[in-house]
């Protein structure tokens, strides 16, 4: 298991960056992409906003954008019918696969 | 550079059904041998076979079943669009002088591991392409107010369509109501709006222009090529945009020295029914407004234009075969050789092949 999904596993999403470039890398990587020197992390906010969304049986799920313009799809957990631009707050788990679930704020 | 064309063509028909791998590339390469004139093995001297399965060293596998010793013979695999980048290679081959003679096989079975990206961990759990699908389909309705029945023209149109294809997996009409009323797999696709899996193979021999008449009373000339890739991850794509055809097309015109205006007829990947709508409109044909519209006027007035074969959705996906198959569509109505699917008069075809939720497209045009 990569350092990324073992903090997948502890409930922490790990954002990848570079110090020398300021660049963030994702997917993660150990090595920047641009100036080849090892990447470093920091905890995610949890913090993202919906992108586009629709449903699967009674599970909203949808496009994601977190910390740092990145995306990803995941389960949206709300109440009544989301809206692009709702904010959001992550939960992360990992079992062999990751796991992106997103809770609508003031819900 | 040498000038490239397509001298003969091979398939199998589409199944749901699991498939023995080598058995139908042997079928779809032994159907495209017999399709050329004055076959000898000895003139091969390339095999590039395009699949997502997992057998290895099935190039030298193929090349031996057919008694060919070739100078080049290896897999190539970039998902759905396997099969264009395997002709593409094959073109590399000839038109640099490498070879002379390029047999081209792809071949999948139903289940293959060429459906998930597993790498892609912006996916996260929601890996199957409905998930991407209905993403792509949900931005397209609220960008440009496209209706439900709009996207389910698409589906029957081309279901409309395969049912001239023998190779089809299904000939079954499906009305536009069937297509509205069918199983919803989210709240933005349904089982009709989705291309699926099968088990296939086809095959296509390219030769060099000098050697292309020795084997075929009609050449197809590969005029224009263009590619892009953009990203691996689906969730770097611009929502509403497919970036990679956009820019293949544009070189693919370039070289072909043509305008999108000039194409007679195209076969665009179709993997949902919302695929269709966005490439057409990536490829210059309409504009995304009007991309519904365009597909219900060919609908309405039975124009075989756009996917005359089936597209993806009514003639079955098995990826690496797929983009030989869809070449083999467009070299057929530029020989004047589709039957029931002809269009008439047809001088320029374009192919539109992509992977993982158009990360990366390829485009060919054909002139006869």
């Amino acid at each position: 298991m990569t350092f990324f999904e073992d903090q997948l596993k502890e409930g922490v999403f790990q954002i990848c960056y570079c110090k020398n470039c300021n660049d963030t890398i994702w997917p993660p990587k150990e090595i920047c992409h641009k100036c080849h020197n090892r990447t470093d992390w920091k905890k995610s906010t949890n913090l993202g906003k919906i992108m586009e969304f629709s449903k699967r049986e009674s599970t909203y799920f949808g496009l994601i954008e977190i910390d740092d313009g990145i995306r990803v799809l995941g389960d949206i957990l709300s109440s009544s019918i989301p809206e692009i631009g709702q904010s959001v707050r992550m939960s992360v788990s990992f079992n062999s696969k990751p796991h992106y679930s997103f809770l609508v704020e003031n819900n | 550079m040498n000038k490239v064309a397509i001298v003969g063509t091979g398939q199998t028909k589409f199944s749901k059904d699991e498939g023995d791998v080598e058995k139908l590339l042997f079928e779809s390469a032994s159907n495209c041998i017999q399709s050329v004139n004055n076959y000898d093995s000895n003139d091969i001297d390339g095999v590039l076979v395009s699949t997502n399965n997992n057998s290895k060293y099935l190039g030298a596998i193929l090349s031996e079943t057919l008694g060919i010793r070739p100078k080049i013979s290896h897999s190539i695999e970039h998902l759905c669009s396997s099969g264009t980048n395997a002709i593409i290679s094959a073109y590399a081959y000839i038109s640099s002088g490498l070879s002379d003679m390029v047999l081209v096989s792809g071949v999948e079975s139903a289940t293959n591991p060429g459906q998930v990206l597993e790498w892609d961990r912006s996916r996260g759990n929601l890996e199957h392409p409905i998930y991407w699908g209905s993403m792509l389909t949900k931005s397209h309705k609220r960008k440009f107010q496209t209706t439900e029945e709009e996207l389910a023209i698409v589906s029957a149109k081309n279901h409309k369509h395969a049912m001239d294809n023998p190779f089809a997996y299904s000939n079954e009409p499906r009305t536009i109501s069937e297509v509205m009323n069918s199983k919803q797999i989210t709240d933005d696709l349904r089982i009709l709006d989705c291309s699926r899996s099968c088990s296939g193979s086809s095959s296509i021999l390219l030769a060099s222009e000098e050697k292309a008449k020795i084997f075929s009373d009609q050449p197809i000339e590969i005029t224009g090529i263009g590619q892009k890739t953009t990203s691996a991850s689906f969730t770097k794509n611009i929502l509403g945009e497919i970036e990679s055809t956009r820019i293949a097309a544009d070189l693919a015109y370039k070289m072909a020295k043509i305008e999108a205006k000039q194409i007679d007829v195209a076969e665009v990947h179709d993997a949902f029914s919302v695929c269709e709508l966005m490439a057409i409109s990536e490829l210059g044909l309409t504009s995304n407004e009007k991309s519904g519209e365009f597909v219900r006027d060919l609908f309405n007035t039975e124009n075989r234009m756009i996917n005359p074969r089936g597209g993806l959705i009514g003639a079955g996906h098995p990826l690496g075969a797929t983009g030989i198959s869809q070449t083999i569509e467009i070299t057929n109505q530029l020989q004047g050789k589709s039957d029931k699917r002809q269009i008439s008069n047809a001088k320029i075809g374009l192919i539109h092949n992509m992977s993982a939720a158009g990360t990366s497209s390829s485009i060919m045009v054909l002139k006869n």
